[in-house]
């Protein structure tokens, strides 16, 4: 409690700062802390209990991966069943790695670990997801002639939207591969600061980033394809035809 | 021996709708093997519309299309597609060589073919190796041409193939067409120019609003084309 007191003298600095130019944050910065503070504390509340019951962990896990697909849906408007096809994407590749991870005991199979794993999973699949799902459904509306021009010459609907297809699901993995490629030079990532400020050491640390690392790459690569694999299917009617988006937003 | 009928595309009763509004009524049409069939009338009058029809870019919610007295929806839409080649308004070509554009969906074709491809829309064998995206309008026309030609079409749908080109390029893509005609080809062109339907075509079809209004000669049709309207 004594280093939150402590802290709350930088918040302290932001209200002198703002009343004294006249930035009129007050009221926002002291909504802000209270808001924050019993957040945290029902959070932590509830995180304790999530970690002692593990079927509560479960549901937790489940209706994270709801609100993942939602959210996803959304990003994906005008895709014919958006909400299966993000559902069906963020558990299948996320699943995926957590039988992996967990099934060979890389990670222990605890709430404790469950809980945060899943939903570093669950939440860069959704990205995945979002990012696949809605540069497929704008490159089938932006190139509509092209996509015939291709049909037109005999060859099916699926092998037409390939293309587009290839390059939706890159989309997707640029952020990982990014974050990948520049860890440790760029940003520390978060897996990595918090086992430092929870008192392992370095290495213990870089080793743990690395393996979420590698889990990310392969979960969000099946988050891709699956996404760009079912949206295309979403588009192609009878007759090896491509029906564009009737709405996109 | 049996002869083949006449008759290579014929439309019976087709009626298309997009979104909420029926853009063909009731359409019948007849297009003759190795003649150059026109499909003419105003803007939006569904000339388009009708010509994906045909090949089933398009299903129509009535009616149907036979394809050698065959039902087309009974041909595998891949397949139909080989046989009923399209070149759209725009000449489209992908990223890549034009031998890559040639070759695009097929496998193994040697280069001799698609030089006669070429060769017989008009290009000659180097433009194999040229960059798709860096030929003129016209030579891009000529190329989604050959593209077509590649896969042995029985017929060629053609939208209005010459509306992005000037003059001289309109010209040769016209004496590309009796040519391909002469070659035993079957062409469909959709034009909103009369005077190209007179001087390519040897059949029109006139449409206004979606329903054919007179077809005949491209001469016996002028006489129908609704006044004030180009």
């Amino acid at each position: 409690m004594r280093e939150v007191a402590t802290s709350l003298i930088l918040v302290a600095i932001a209200l002198v700062v703002s009343f004294r130019n006249k930035l009129g944050l007050e009221k926002d910065l002291v909504l802000a802390t209270v808001r924050a503070m019993i957040q945290l504390v029902i959070v932590a509340a509830l995180i304790d209990l999530v970690f002692e019951e593990s079927p509560v962990a479960a549901g937790l896990i489940l209706l994270m991966a709801g609100i993942a697909a939602w959210t996803s849906a959304r990003r994906m408007k005008g895709v014919p069943g958006a909400f299966e096809v993000a559902l069906t994407s963020i558990v299948l590749s996320s699943g995926v790695a957590m039988v992996v991870m967990f099934g060979t005991e890389a990670f222990p199979f605890e709430p404790r670990w469950l809980i945060p794993i899943g939903g570093i999973l669950i939440g860069n699949c959704m990205n995945a997801t979002s990012l696949a799902g809605s540069r497929l459904r704008d490159e089938i509306v932006d190139k509509t002639l092209e996509v015939e021009a291709r049909l037109a010459l005999g060859v099916s609907a699926k092998e037409a939207l390939k293309p587009y297809a290839r390059r939706s699901a890159t989309t997707g993995l640029i952020p990982i591969i990014d974050a990948t490629k520049n860890v440790g030079i760029i940003v520390l990532p978060g897996a990595f600061v918090g086992m430092i400020l929870g008192g392992a050491s370095p290495r213990e640390a870089a080793e743990v980033q690395l393996v979420v690392l590698f889990m990310l790459l392969g979960a969000v690569a099946i988050a891709g394809m699956v996404t760009t694999i079912l949206v295309a299917r979403r588009f192609i009617g009878a007759g090896e035809r491509v029906l564009p988006p009737k709405s996109v937003g | 021996m049996t002869s083949l009928p006449t008759d290579v595309l014929v439309a019976e009763k087709v009626s298309l709708t997009r979104g909420g509004i029926r853009v063909l009524h009731d359409i019948d049409a007849v297009f003759e093997r190795n003649e150059v069939s026109t499909v003419v009338g105003p803007s939006g009058s569904g000339k388009t519309s009708l010509l994906r029809c045909l090949n089933r870019l398009e299903e129509p919610e009535e009616g149907r299309v036979l394809l050698d007295a065959a039902d087309i929806r009974s041909v595998e839409p891949t397949a139909l597609r080989r046989r009923v080649g399209m070149i759209f308004q725009v000449p489209l070509l992908f990223s890549g060589d034009v031998r890559s554009n040639l070759r695009y969906g097929l496998d193994g074709l040697d280069d001799q073919k698609l030089v006669r491809a070429l060769e017989a829309s008009g290009l000659p064998a180097s433009f194999l190796d040229r960059d798709a995206q860096a030929l003129s309008v016209g030579q891009a026309q000529r190329a989604c041409i050959a593209r077509a030609l590649v896969r042995d079409p029985e017929v060629l749908l053609m939208d209005e193939p010459t509306s992005s080109l000037d003059k001289d390029a309109s010209a040769r893509i016209e004496s590309l067409i009796g040519s391909l005609v002469a070659d035993g080809l079957t062409i469909v062109l959709v034009t909103h120019d009369l005077g190209q339907a007179k001087r390519v075509g040897s059949r029109a079809l006139l449409l206004v609003e979606g329903t054919v209004v007179a077809s005949g000669t491209p001469a016996d049709v002028e006489e129908r084309w609704p006044e004030g309207v180009t």
